[in-house]
Formats: C-alpha cells, sequence, structure tokens
C-alpha cells in the first residue's frame, strides 16, 4: 500500500514536470504453451538490470526505460526481445526452440526445470501415451516405455497389483517399489496381501483408484539423486503424476469411451487322453481313451472391459477449473470375477491479491469393488483341480453337482463321491464349480484424496508455497467360504475372514523459493519443510479359522456369529511420522554449466530410541553443455553430460526398535522375543551416475546414455538368535550392489506433410549383487515355495532361484535310481539362475498419415528365468501333454545313465511321475525352470482423427482400434514370463496355478466438444 | 516489513522439522501389551506360563509326522512329498528344534528374568522345570543339544551325560525348592494343570526324574539307579493315580489331532495299533479310534471294525486308506492331554523291580497296576479279564485296499498280556513296555524312546523305506534311531555341531544311535 502510494505520487510528479522519457515499472507474466515458466530471464538490453520469472512465470522489473527493450530468455526456448513502449504490463509467450526440442519436465516436489539443467536421468511418459490402449490396470502401459523400469503384473486380473521396480532391488527388507507422487504429493500406494505359493489372493494396490484419462504426464525419476527431496519414500526413485489443469479459455468437454474384450492367451498344455487307474487323483493310466476335452476352456469366459469418462475443463485469467468423471466395469476370463470403479476428480485454481497468490485444490474420489479376483497357488484355487480333473471321470458329473444334500445337516457339501461333491478328499483341489458358487472374495475400496496449495509470489525472486494434503482410502476385504467346502481349509460352519480399516496420510510442506541471475550465473534454490503422517491398516480383523465353533451358525458371515474361540484382532500396521527440512541449490553459469547441489535432513519415528532418528543426506550433481562450450559439427545439434552422486537414508520399518508381547488367539500372551535394537541405523543407498544426452541432425535423432552405481548399505535384516531371552535380532550389515546402463534412443526419420513416423527405444541391463549380509550369517532367507527357493545369499543376486537338478556323471549324463529307475535328484538345493531378465527393451512407434495414426509397443525382455511350479504339478498329476505324448511313443527320450550302464529311453511315469519322477509338489526343480526371454506386440493402437471443421460443435473426434498384449514375437516358457504369482519380493519368477495372461481389443472413442 | 515475511517462512519450516517428542510412542504398537500392563494382577510373570506349556506339544510335522508315525499309534493315508517324507525316513520335516529353543527356551528365559526382578523365586524353578520337560524331549529326537551352555550365539551342545546330569542336578533344585515353599499360593491362578498346588508338581519332579533315569538305565546303570531310587524313595511321592496325572491344557485349542485326523484327512489309526489292540482283544480301542463305517473293510475281525494303515506306506492315492479308522471322535472335546501319567510310573517301576532297584514292589503287582490305571484313565471296562488272557496275540496285517501284499505283515509280537513269572527278564520286558507302548497314546514321544532303547513292543518295520544318502541310509530291517541336527544349525553353528557329533560317536545321520540306546537291556 505505502509503496503503491508513493509511485502513484511519484507518478503525478513525473506527470507535472512533463517529461517524455522516464523510468517505470514493467511487469508481467513469462509462459509457454502449457503455462507459466518459472525461472525464466527477463533483462533490459543491453544493461545488467534482470530478474528471473517466479513460480508462476510472473517478474517485475524496476527502472526500466520507456523505450527499452526487453530480452526474454529460457532454455529450450528462443529468445525474444519485446519493446516496453511504455506498457507497464507486458505478457510474452515463448515458443520452443525447435533446433533444441528441449523439454520443461516437473521434477521433485513439483518444480518444473528445464530438462536440459538436470544432472540426473530423467524420463517422461505422456498421459495419451499411456492411455492410448486403454488398460483397466493402467500401470502396466508404463512397461516397455521408460528404460530401466521393470513392470510385472499380478496374474489377479482387473484392479489387480503391480509390481513395479525402477534400477533393481536395492533394500533387502522392504520391496524396493517407488514412490508415486501426485501433483507434487507422495500418494499411498499401498499393497493389499499378497498369494504364497500355497495360498492367497492378490490385494490390489493403490495406484488403481487413480483415473487415467486424468493423468496429464508421468514422469520417472530413476536416481536417489533426483529422489533426495522426498527423501527415504524416494529411495527406489520416484514416479511423478502430474493431473490434468483447466485452461484459460472456452469451455472444453472431452468425453471418451472405449469398449474391449478379454480372452486368456493360452491355458498350459494339457492332453485329455490318459485316465486314472484304480479311481486315483493322477492321470497315469497308458491306455488311452476317448474322453471330453472341453472342460477347461469352457471354464474360461470371455471378459467385457468398458472404460466411459467425461472432464470438462475451462476458466479465465484467474480462475481454472477440471472437473471429471470416469467409470470402468470389467469383467474377467474366469466366471463371476468382476471389477467396478467409479473415478471423481475436481480441481481449481485462482488467483488473488493482485494475482500475488495462487490457490490451488484438488479433490480426487474413487471407488473399487472388487468381486472374486482370480486366486494363486493351491488353495481354493479353482485352476487345480480343473487342470488335474481326472480324464475317464465325467466333468460334469461334477460341475452339475458341485454339492450334495447331507440329510444329517441339511446343507449342502462338497462331499467325497465319485458322481459329484468332489471325488477325492486333497487340500490342494476343489471342484471348481463349488468354489466359484459357494466362496467369494469381495473387496471394496473407497478413497478421497483432497488437496490445497497456495503458491504466494513474494516479489521478483522470492516465492513461496505451502501444501497440505490428506489422503484417506477404506479397505474391506470380506471372504467367505460356505460350509461344506474342503475340509483343509474350511470349518464344519463355514469360514470368514474379513478385515476392514483405513489408511491414511496426512502430508504438508513449505518451500520457499528463490531465483536471480547475476551477470553470467542462474540461481534457482530453495529451502523447505515437509511433515508427513501416515497411519496404515487401522481397523479390525478376523479370520474364523478352522475350529468347529468358528462360526456359531453355518453360513452365516457376521460378527453377531463368531464363536468365543475366534480372535477379533485391532490392526494397525504403519504409524509413522517424518519431519524433514531440505534445501537445493542449482547454479549455471552462461547456461552451460549447471551444479546442483541438495541436501536434507530427516527426523522418522521408526528410529525412536535409537538416537539416530535424526540423519542428514547430501547429493551433488554437475551438467555440462558441451555443445555450447566447444564447436561441434553441424549435425550435433544438442550435447550435454552429466554426473551426479547421492546418499540417501532409510529409516526402518515400524515398531521394529522395541516390539511388545501379544495376546495370542488362545487369550494367552505371547512373549516377545526379539532383541530391542537400540542401535539401529538408517540404510543407507549412495548412487553415482553419469549421462550423456546428444542430439542429432536438428533433433530428430536423440540418444540419452546414462551409466549408474548404486550401493546399499547398513541393510536392516532380521537373523535368528539363540541367546537366553531372545530368539531373533535385528541387525544394520550388509552391502547390496546393482549396476548397469539405460539407453534411450529416440528419432523422427520421417516428416512430411501427410507423414510422419517417430521412434522411441529403451534399453536397459541391470546387475545385481549381493556383496556381503551379515558377519554372522550368510543367508537372510527371501521365500520361496516348495522344491524353489529365492535366498539372499553372499555373492548372489537378488531374484536368485535355487532348486533341485538333476544328479549328473561326469558326461553331463543324468543319474538313474538303480532300482526305480527315476531320474535322480541332487541332495541340496543349487542356484538354478536369477529371475531378473538380463536386459529389457522397449519399441514404440508412432505412424501418422493425414488422418491416421498408429501407435505400437514392442517390449522384450532377453535372459533370466522363471520357475514353474504349476508344470511340475501338471507332470506329477499326469495331465501334460507332453506325458502324453511320452505314453503315446511309449517312452520318453532321455541322456541317462543306470547302474553304469547307458540310457536312452524311459519309461514316461518314471519320468514325469510324482515320487520316481520330475514332477510333483517336490519334484526335481530344473525340469520347470524356462527362460524368461519372451518379445511381444503389447500395444496397438490404429486411430482415425475425423475431420469436425465443419461442425462447430464438436472441437476433435476419433476413433481407434486398440489392443493390449496382442501375441508373442517369443516366448520359451509355457505361460506369460511377466505374470507374477505374488508383486512382492518373496518369490520373484516362481508361478504356481496363476490365471493365464489375458489380451485384449476393442475400440475407443475420444470427442471434444 | 520483508525481513519479517522471510523470518515467519523460515520459523514455519524449521517448526516443523523440531518436534521429535511424541516418536517413542507412535513407534510403539497399541495392540501390543506392554511388560508395564502387564504388570497388572502380576500377568508379566504369571502370563508366560501358558504359551510354555501349549508349545510342550507340537503340531502335525512336529509329532504326526515324526515321533507318532516313528512308534507306530498312528499313520498317513496321504502321499506326502510322493511319499519320500519323515514317515518313510527321508527327513523333509524337521521343526522341533526351533520350536522348542523359539518357544520355551527363550520364552522361558525371559520368565526367570522377570520372576527374578520380581522377587518371585517360586516361579523361576517352575520355569526350570518346564524348560526340562521340554528339552528332555528335545534330546530324544538329536541326542546332544543346546542346554547348559545356552544363552549365546553358537552356543556348545552338551554330551548326552552332561544333559542327563544337568538334569537330575537342576530337579534337585527345583524339588528342594518346592518342598520348602510347598504351601505357597502364587502359582495358583497362572496353574491349569494342578492349580497351583506345589505338593503335584513335586511328584511329578520325582516321576520325571524316575521316567528320565530309566531312560538312561543301559547307558549309566550306576547313575540310572543312583538316580531311580532317589525318585522312588523321595518323601514326596510319585504320580500314583490318575487324578494326580501331569495334563495340559489346551486353552480352549481343539486337540491338534483332531484337525489332522477329521478336518485335513492326514492321520489314522496304525496298522500295528489294528494288530495288537484286535489281537489283545483291547477295550481301549473303541476308546482310542472310531469304527470304520464300510464291515468290508475288517473281513478278519468284523467284531472289532477297526482299521489301520501300515506305517511308512507304500501309497497310491491319499482316498485309498482315509476311510480307514479316524481317532476317536471323543477327542473332538477333550480339553487336556497328558504329560505324564500314573500308568507310565506303574510301568517304569516295574521295569525298575526287573533292574534290581530298591523301593518298588514286585514286577506283576506293578504290570498290573499299570494296565490297571490306563484302563481307569481312558474309561474302559474289563480290565482284569484282559490282564488274565494267556492266549491271544497281536494279528497279522492285511492292507486290504492294496492287492497281493503290499504294506502287509506278519506280526512279531510273541507275549500275551497276563504275567507270568516264569518268564525270562527279557520277555518280562517285553511285556511291560509293550503295554507301556498301548498305554502311553496321545504322547508317544517315551514309547519311541523306549522302542529305540529295548527293542520293543516288536514293531513291524515300515513298509516304503525312502532313506537315503542325504539323511543316512537304513537298511529294510531297521529302524530311524534319531534325526539329524537342522539346517539352521547345520550353516549357522557349524563348528559346535561338529563338536556335537563328536559327542554322538557316530555321523549325524538318523542310523547314529544316541547314548541310552545301547542295544543290550539287561
Amino acid at each position: 500500500m505505502k509503496n503503491n502510494l508513493l509511485k502513484k505520487m511519484f507518478f503525478v510528479a513525473i506527470m507535472l514536470t512533463g517529461s517524455v522519457i522516464f523510468a517505470q515499472t514493467v511487469s508481467g507474466i513469462i509462459s509457454d504453451e502449457s503455462g507459466p515458466l518459472p525461472g525464466a530471464s527477463v533483462l533490459v538490453k543491453g544493461t545488467s538490470n534482470g530478474v528471473t520469472t517466479d513460480f508462476d512465470g510472473n517478474f517485475t522489473l524496476d527502472n526500466v526505460a520507456s523505450d527499452a527493450t526487453l530480452v526474454v530468455d529460457f532454455l529450450g526456448f528462443k529468445s525474444q526481445d519485446v519493446s516496453v513502449a511504455g506498457k507497464s504490463v507486458i505478457n510474452v509467450t515463448l515458443e520452443v526452440d525447435a533446433s533444441q526440442l528441449d523439454e520443461v519436465v516437473v521434477t521433485a516436489l513439483g518444480i518444473k526445470r528445464s530438462e536440459k539443467t538436470l544432472t540426473f536421468a530423467q524420463q517422461t511418459v505422456k498421459g495419451e501415451d499411456l492411455m492410448k490402449t486403454k488398460d483397466v490396470n493402467f500401470v502396466n502401459a508404463l512397461s516397455g516405455k521408460a528404460a530401466g523400469v521393470e513392470v510385472r503384473q499380478s496374474s489377479s486380473g482387473p484392479g489387480g497389483s503391480t509390481k513395479i521396480q525402477i534400477r533393481g532391488a536395492k533394500s533387502a527388507s522392504g520391496d524396493s517399489q517407488p514412490l508415486f507422487v501426485i501433483d507434487g504429493v507422495p500418494m499411498t500406494n499401498n499393497k493389499g496381501g499378497q498369494p504364497s505359493g500355497w495360498n492367497g489372493v492378490d490385494g490390489g494396490d493403490g495406484l488403481s483408484a487413480l483415473n487415467p484419462d486424468d493423468i496429464e504426464s508421468m514422469s520417472i525419476l530413476k536416481g536417489a539423486n533426483a529422489a533426495i527431496l522426498y527423501g527415504s519414500d524416494g529411495a527406489n526413485g520416484v514416479v511423478i503424476i502430474t493431473t490434468k489443469s483447466g485452461k484459460a479459455g472456452a469451455t472444453k468437454v472431452n468425453v471418451t469411451s472405449s469398449a474391449s474384450v478379454r480372452s486368456i492367451i493360452d491355458t498350459p498344455e494339457l492332453q485329455y487322453r490318459y485316465g486314472s487307474v484304480n479311481g486315483a487323483k493322477e492321470n497315469w493310466s497308458y491306455t488311452s481313451g476317448d474322453y471330453a476335452d472341453n472342460f477347461v476352456d469352457d471354464w474360461f469366459q470371455t471378459g467385457f472391459d468398458l472404460i466411459n469418462g467425461v472432464s470438462v475443463s475451462g476458466g479465465n485469467d484467474k480462475t481454472q477449473a477440471y472437473f471429471s468423471y470416469g467409470n470402468t466395469t470389467s469383467t474377467g476370463v474366469s466366471p463371476n470375477n468382476d471389477y467396478k470403479k467409479n473415478n471423481f476428480s475436481f480441481k481449481q485454481s485462482t488467483k488473488v491479491l493482485n494475482d500475488k497468490v495462487k490457490i490451488t485444490s484438488n479433490v480426487i474420489l474413487s471407488q473399487e469393488k472388487t468381486k472374486n479376483r482370480n486366486r494363486a497357488g493351491y488353495y481354493n484355487n479353482p485352476l487345480t483341480g480343473l487342470y488335474w480333473f481326472p480324464r475317464d471321470r465325467n466333468f460334469n458329473d461334477f460341475k452339475d453337482n458341485y454339492g450334495i444334500f447331507n440329510p444329517d445337516r441339511n446343507l449342502d457339501e462338497m462331499s467325497l463321491s465319485d458322481s459329484g461333491g468332489w471325488f477325492v478328499q486333497d487340500h490342494h483341489q476343489s471342484n471348481p464349480y463349488w468354489l466359484l458358487n459357494k466362496e467369494s472374495q469381495d473387496d471394496d475400496f473407497k478413497r478421497v484424496i483432497a488437496n490445497l496449495s497456495v503458491a504466494w509470489t513474494i516479489d521478483d525472486h522470492f516465492s513461496f508455497q505451502m501444501r497440505m494434503n490428506y489422503d484417506f482410502a477404506k479397505k474391506t476385504y470380506d471372504e467367505q467360504r460356505m460350509a461344506g467346502g474342503n475340509t483343509t481349509t474350511v470349518a464344519r460352519n463355514g469360514r470368514w475372514a474379513y478385515q476392514d480399516f483405513t489408511d491414511s496420510k496426512t502430508y504438508m510442506d513449505g518451500i520457499l523459493n528463490y531465483n536471480n541471475s547475476i551477470g553470467d550465473f542462474t540461481v534457482n534454490a530453495l529451502v523447505g519443510a515437509t511433515y508427513q503422517r501416515t497411519e496404515y491398516r487401522l481397523g479390525v480383523s478376523v479370520n474364523t479359522g478352522m475350529e468347529d465353533s468358528g462360526l456359531l451358525y453355518a453360513n452365516e458371515f457376521n460378527f453377531q456369529n463368531i464363536g468365543p474361540i475366534v480372535q477379533v484382532g485391532s490392526t494397525l500396521n504403519n504409524n509413522v511420522e517424518k519431519q524433514s527440512i531440505f534445501g537445493n541449490v542449482e547454479l549455471g553459469w552462461k547456461e552451460m554449466l549447471f551444479v546442483d547441489l541438495a541436501g536434507r535432513n530427516d527426523w522418522a519415528s521408526t528410529l525412536a530410541e535409537t538416537g539416530n532418528e535424526s540423519y542428514f543426506y547430501p547429493s551433488i550433481g554437475l551438467s555440462a553443455i558441451l555443445s555450447k562450450i566447444i564447436e561441434m559439427p553441424d549435425w550435433t545439434s544438442f550435447l550435454k553430460a552429466r554426473a551426479s552422486m547421492a546418499t540417501i537414508g532409510n529409516e526402518v520399518p515400524w515398531n521394529r526398535i522395541t516390539p511388545d508381547n501379544r495376546v495370542t488367539d488362545a487369550g494367552t500372551v505371547s512373549t516377545n522375543t526379539v532383541k530391542p535394537f537400540l542401535d539401529a541405523k538408517p540404510e543407507l543407498i549412495s548412487t553415482f551416475e553419469v549421462g550423456l544426452d546428444w542430439r542429432m541432425f536438428k533433433s530428430r535423432l536423440g540418444i540419452d546414455f546414462t551409466y549408474y552405481d548404486i550401493t546399499s548399505k547398513d541393510q536392516f535384516l532380521r537373523f535368528p538368535l539363540e541367546s537366553q531371552l531372545y530368539t531373533s535380532e535385528y541387525i544394520n550389515a550388509g552391502e547390496i550392489k546393482n549396476s548397469g546402463i539405460e539407453i534411450t534412443l529416440n528419432g523422427t526419420p520421417i516428416v512430411t506433410e501427410n507423414f510422419s513416423w517417430s521412434t522411441t527405444f529403451n534399453y536397459s541391463a541391470n546387475t545385481n549383487e549381493i556383496i556381503e549380509l551379515s558377519p554372522n550369517a550368510l543367508d537372510a532367507g527371501l521365500g520361496g515355495t516348495e522344491g524353489f527357493a529365492a535366498p539372499l545369499i553372499e555373492g548372489g543376486s537378488f531374484g536368485d532361484i535355487w532348486g533341485f537338478k538333476f544328479q549328473r556323471d561326469g558326461e553331463g549324463r543324468i543319474i538313474l535310481d538303480d532300482t526305480d529307475g527315476g531320474p535322480l535328484k541332487t541332495a541340496q538345493r543349487e542356484l538354478l539362475g536369477n529371475a531378473e531378465p538380463d536386459f529389457a527393451v522397449g519399441w514404440s512407434n508412432n505412424l501418422n498419415y493425414k488422418s491416421w495414426s498408429v501407435n505400437m509397443q514392442i517390449n522384450g525382455k532377453f535372459g533370466g528365468i522363471v520357475a514353474s511350479q504349476t508344470e511340475s504339478l501338471l507332470d506329477g498329476n499326469g495331465v501334460s501333454e507332453r506325458s502324453a505324448a511320452a505314453r503315446d511313443r511309449g517312452y520318453e527320450n532321455i541322456n541317462a545313465v543306470q547302474n553304469g550302464q547307458p540310457v536312452t529311453q524311459i519309461d514316461p511315469f518314471t519320468y514325469y511321475g510324482e515320487g520316481p519322477g520330475t514332477g510333483g509338489r517336490n519334484g526335481i526343480s530344473e525340469a520347470y525352470i524356462y527362460d524368461r526371454t519372451s518379445v511381444r506386440l503389447a500395444q496397438l493402437s490404429i486411430s482415425y482423427q475425423f475431420n469436425v471443421e465443419q461442425l462447430d460443435w464438436i472441437s476433435n473426434a476419433s476413433l481407434s482400434l486398440i489392443g493390449n498384449n496382442l501375441f508373442y514375437f517369443y516366448k520359451d516358457a509355457p505361460f506369460d514370463p511377466e505374470i507374477t504369482n505374488s508383486t512382492s519380493r518373496s518369490q520373484p519368477g516362481i508361478e504356481n496355478y496363476n490365471l493365464p495372461a489375458t489380451r485384449t481389443t476393442g475400440l475407443n472413442l475420444s470427442v471434444t466438444f | 516489513m520483508k525481513k519479517i515475511k522471510y523470518i515467519l517462512i523460515f520459523a514455519f519450516i524449521f517448526s516443523i522439522g523440531a518436534c521429535t517428542d511424541g516418536f517413542e510412542e507412535l513407534n510403539q504398537n497399541p495392540n501390543q501389551i506392554t511388560d508395564e500392563s502387564l504388570k497388572q494382577d502380576f500377568q508379566i510373570v504369571g502370563s508366560k506360563y501358558a504359551p510354555l506349556f501349549q508349545n510342550l506339544f507340537g503340531n502335525q510335522i512336529h509329532h504326526n509326522l515324526s515321533n507318532e508315525s516313528w512308534a507306530q499309534h498312528l499313520a498317513q493315508p496321504t502321499v506326502f512329498v510322493g511319499n519320500a517324507n519323515n514317515t518313510t525316513y527321508d527327513i523333509t520335516w524337521n521343526p522341533n528344534w526351533d520350536r522348542t529353543y523359539n518357544n520355551i527356551m527363550s520364552p522361558s528365559g525371559l520368565v526367570m528374568l522377570l520372576a527374578e526382578e520380581a522377587e518371585l523365586p517360586l516361579f523361576v524353578h517352575w520355569a526350570k522345570l518346564i524348560r526340562i520337560l521340554a528339552m528332555s524331549r528335545l534330546t530324544a529326537f538329536h541326542g546332544p543339544v543346546i542346554f547348559t551352555q545356552f544363552g549365546g550365539a553358537q552356543a556348545g551342545y552338551d554330551s548326552e551325560p552332561i544333559l542327563y546330569n544337568a538334569f537330575f542336578t537342576q530337579l534337585d533344585e527345583i524339588l528342594a525348592f518346592f518342598k520348602a515353599n510347598v504351601n505357597a499360593q502364587d502359582m495358583m491362578q497362572f496353574d491349569e494343570s494342578y492349580g497351583g498346588d506345589i505338593s503335584s508338581w513335586i511328584r511329578l519332579v520325582n516321576s520325571m526324574r524316575l521316567r528320565l533315569a530309566m531312560r538312561i538305565s543301559m547307558a549309566d546303570p550306576v547313575l540310572a539307579k543312583t538316580q531311580g531310587e532317589k525318585a522312588l524313595s523321595d518323601s514326596g511321592g510319585l504320580i500314583e493315580s490318575n487324578d494326580q496325572n501331569l495334563n495340559v491344557f489346551l486353552y480352549g485349542k481343539v486337540y491338534h489331532p483332531v484337525t489332522i485326523s477329521f478336518g485335513w484327512a492326514d492321520t489314522r489309526m496304525s496298522a500295528t495299533m489294528e494288530s495288537v489292540l484286535v489281537g489283545y482283544k483291547d477295550p481301549r480301542i473303541s476308546k482310542f479310534f472310531d469304527e470304520v463305517a464300510d464291515p468290508a473293510l475288517v473281513p478278519d475281525h468284523p467284531e472289532f471294525p477297526y482299521k489301520g494303515i501300515r506305517s511308512g506306506a507304500s501309497l497310491d492315492a491319499k482316498g485309498d486308506h482315509t476311510m480307514y479308522s479316524n481317532i476317536s471322535s471323543d477327542f473332538k472335546t477333550v480339553t487336556e492331554r497328558r504329560f505324564m501319567g500314573a500308568a507310565e510310573v506303574e510301568f517304569i517301576k516295574a521295569e525298575a523291580a526287573l533292574r534290581g532297584w530298591s523301593g518298588v514292589g514286585t514286577a506283576q503287582s506293578h504290570y498290573e497296576a499299570g494296565v490297571n490305571r490306563s484302563f481307569e484313565e481312558w474309561g474302559a471296562a474289563g480290565a482284569a479279564t484282559y490282564l488274565a488272557n494267556n492266549t491271544d496275540l497281536p494279528i497279522d496285517y492285511d492292507d486290504i485296499v492294496y492287492q497281493g501284499d503290499r504294506n502287509d505283515f506278519v506280526n512279531k509280537m510273541t507275549v500275551t498280556v497276563a504275567w507270568d513269572n516264569a518268564l525270562s527278564n527279557e520277555e518280562k520286558l517285553d511285556k511291560i513296555i509293550t503295554q507301556k507302548w498301548i498305554a502311553s497314546r496321545t504322547n508317544t514321544m517315551e514309547s519311541w524312546v523306549d522302542h529305540r532303547r529295548t527293542g520293543y513292543p516288536k514293531l513291524p518295520n515300515i513298509f516304503d523305506n525312502r532313506s537315503n544318502a542325504e539323511d543316512g541310509i537304513l537298511a529294510d530291517d531297521e529302524f530311524l534311531r534319531r534325526v539329524i541336527y537342522t539346517n539352521g544349525q547345520r550353516q549357522n553353528n557349524a563348528a559346535k555341531v561338529a563338536e556335537a557329533v563328536g559327542f554322538l560317536g557316530g555321523p549325524d545321520e538318523i542310523g547314529t544311535r544316541l547314548w541310552w540306546d545301547t542295544g543290550a537291556n539287561f
């Protein structure tokens, strides 16, 4: 106010003197097509009077002569000269410098930076590229689109979880998942339970709550360098999701609708000509018969996905708003599996107080309902009973009569019977139609993410931003098994497993920004603080278990009906507070050399009582635009070299320092025997990376190369301990190293008036090495199932799969048992290989011809192994086609030796059957290892853009034919090796009765009004 | 004015990253119970006993697929692991070590510490006694175990002589303390077995001493006699009636074999039980097992419609044998499980009489008392008739669902039930141990020890011998004599395991005999 008054008085005084030329104040906004540009420089030509724009592209320059010229410059944009000509407000829109094709990218904390100045690798995927083929689980579309990002999906179907890993597994305790950030704010991505080899079902994750149509772009910060501003949560990389915002101008309405069909690609290769002997459950007859061969195919159905959405966006200079609604309805490929989702989002921003303060709010609501996700493992999984069914029996007897009336109880049971119920009492299998009709799993998620941010432009150099975010989810998992089911997993009156809980995260930050240019130097600096409070799985959980009195009355699934023996548990998984302060300075010199320094101090409640709850870690990065420093040949348009180093601290999990005792379901107290870990330290991850960004031929061709080396130390590991008081202890020990390269090639080989072709090729290779574990233990067992194990062993790697091999003689011949003639297995498990691929490639192509465009994504994984317990049991049960082919032939070929004599032919049962042979639950693992290598057409869309110029009310309309996971160019495994049993870390590459992979094809219509 | 802005902003930023007051509380799980809270009602010490007692017994792989199968009380219809598993002498599950150390030794260590802090020495001694109950079972699996040196990383093993001496010394201490505090009421609310009655615990201490003394009767006859006579002559007495038995409360849980038998259909009566109980016309058979539904399964003894599965049988499909006899449905409602009882004490006394230990009556009187106590315990009638039977022998076994002689066996047992003073000591011992074997139903650990120690009863060998070089090869006429050390110990405590193998005097294999398994009875 005071300033204004003075200004006015001064203005009046000047007017009175009648002077023609005088110094004035000029302000305005510098922006590009997509919005304001922070950090652009505005300089009065021929003087050193200059400023850089603030967070929202605002600048104010004092003492500008009314006839001066302003030079507006921003890296990656064409420099622009603007005459002041007495104007006090000058808004400039900069054009992208096509010769550099530089992009402004959103990096940590929502800060926009010119890509050129970055000292670390970052790759951006546009929302439209992710959504071209409308995958119900949109995160899968990320696969192959960014180098070094490994995506594996659960086999549980629509709404299932995804395993994402950037640059390998770094931590022996967590699952090395990256942090997801929406508009600068970390989001909760809690995974539900994961199946083991035996039992269970995927519980989904938090990403599915987003409406993919709301996504403007996704940026992937791969290294800890980039992630340091997020602290330990970002230690495994960060995926930054920027959502769409309203734009000033006429209101736009966009409607999209896609319909697609989904079907399984193939079932395992099964035989239908050899049945069982003497009523056995295995199909080991040697006499072939003419048996039904359709019951497996009949089980599966065609799934339908309908994804509809509408969005409205618009606004004026002061206020913009965006609203969207999305609806997804999906039915699975197995009966009774479906998924429904509704998404609402509303985002608005308003400028107030002379445009100095911008208030943005964003609310995202979602509701998801999943029925009967596909299970994995043996228990209550319809696939075991379906695949193994004895061929000589009539499946329809069991399909129609899955329940047999028990007059003693006046209810239906899956009784042991040859004409209904199920023909065998076996914990590994049940009547699939009993499971379908009598057992259900309903998951119900509701979520709200509400966000408010206030950005205040203090003056030319300083701006301040505060954000508050509340992320709240309510989740219910309700599993009901009716009385009379499999007696191993269903009690007399049925079984109920129910969980109802909330996940919440409160996040606040405040960041003070400073931008300036002083002579040849530019400064971008910030200092900030965050507060984060999470409270996960706060609720109740009950599992009525296997006792007769678990449920009082049959088939009533509610709390009233729980017997006194059942424990109803209060749950809480994660109750953590973290506070941080951080600072970051990026210094530029002549827009050629950049130095980036950052530091962060965290205070984590999970380290309470250790004295190490406060910890600091720094990072430093350098980048040099060599093409500006050294004279380059004409064909090099741009060349940048970058290097950076960072250390990042990772706090320990919740409630590990001094765990307490527990009340057990028997009403007794289970005493804690884990040693208090009062000297715990945060895990430290140190990274180093160098990279080169080279663009040639007027940027028609670009190569981005990165080498990185990541060392994780002071891992948080648990080992058994035999002491007077404790049975196990946690220690900080070990060293895990990941190193690798990432190459992204992009090019626009053809551009003509009517036709263009642009292509991007991503390559990445990562090597993981467990250099050291602990001084007193060499193996921190990770998991595995049955014969397969996935240990963490010094000198090994994450993802190593161990199992039993064939015993072989010096010539490599398989040694057969002296008496039964079956192949012998090694006494101990041995290393079979590693689940991670040697390298991965992703190749996307965009072809445009007039109104037509084709987008194609080809993904390949090369090397690595996958293990199949499914195939092992198919052999054990005599239902694999190979076991039948061998019976047709009368023998299986083998290069073996028995009692010193060479053997070339072996009896099929002796080779494949459970007991003497390779098959069954604990057979010879080596026989069920497959190459993970696969190359597939992951996505294809063919779009036509309608000509709507004549129609006022439509601005844009397109129709696309879309397909996901269409076919394999090459695949070795008898199943899709990219599908995983569990998206947790415990069973890398081990598959056990997963749903087969699916492909989708459909149509997508998009109309903008 | 501008400065004030920045000061405010910085103050705001730094105010976030400063307050760590609530961290300690946040990092605790509110759904757990702290030691502080457990001090109420003295649960800090008392509540620790229930899980200790619960863990005296394990579950399916700990017993049903281990000692219950090797002692041939129960057998399995299920084709586990292609039929190469514990029951066929291919060690697949070896879980008793970890269960004992994780669930008994470590928590009891904490209890002892807490009880000492709270000045409750009675509880210290109670925990010590539970340790002996548990460790005397674990050593029966492996031989040398970690006991006197327990408490550190990579702890050393005790040889069996050192171990048994330690057991006896500790029993001395416990006994002395119990006797000095015989009227103490402290344990009352936490003792589900004896309601805090110290005299009952004294009888158990003496009975345990007697059991362990008899175990080592051939390994160290002098020590065995000394300790045995000490137990027999102690003023505190022994368990002499069934109401003095040590029964472990199930804490509301179902008796686990019910789940294994009825829920999972993974266990059934053993063929050996069928042979012995049917042969002797034992009325307890209906207390132990359920009848089969189909009379066609028992053509050779329709009046005893019970059918068992051969131990270590050769099996095609689980469904082949699930119609054989379940354990008795009566077990569905039991609330406790016997750890040691009056019948066992009588049978040990009968053996002590054969061995010339003082403080006992005649072998016959104790033998017959043992049978009587067992009949009383199970509520079976007709003990007198049973004891008078000097003709019937166990029968031959036919696995009726399989063709030919697959799984069949010819009975090798040669003693009848009725006592005969004219018999040799060897034959008398055979009778005693055979009856002790029957009476031990539901807790086979000592029967498995007795069979290895004395060779009685003359059990058939398993049918499908899958022993292999990994765990030790056994000939088809040999029995498994111990369980190998766990992989965890072999990997993480290799040097001490090597020492233990030295104590063992043979390789760490299933054929190596334990200290008390001397191969001779007199």
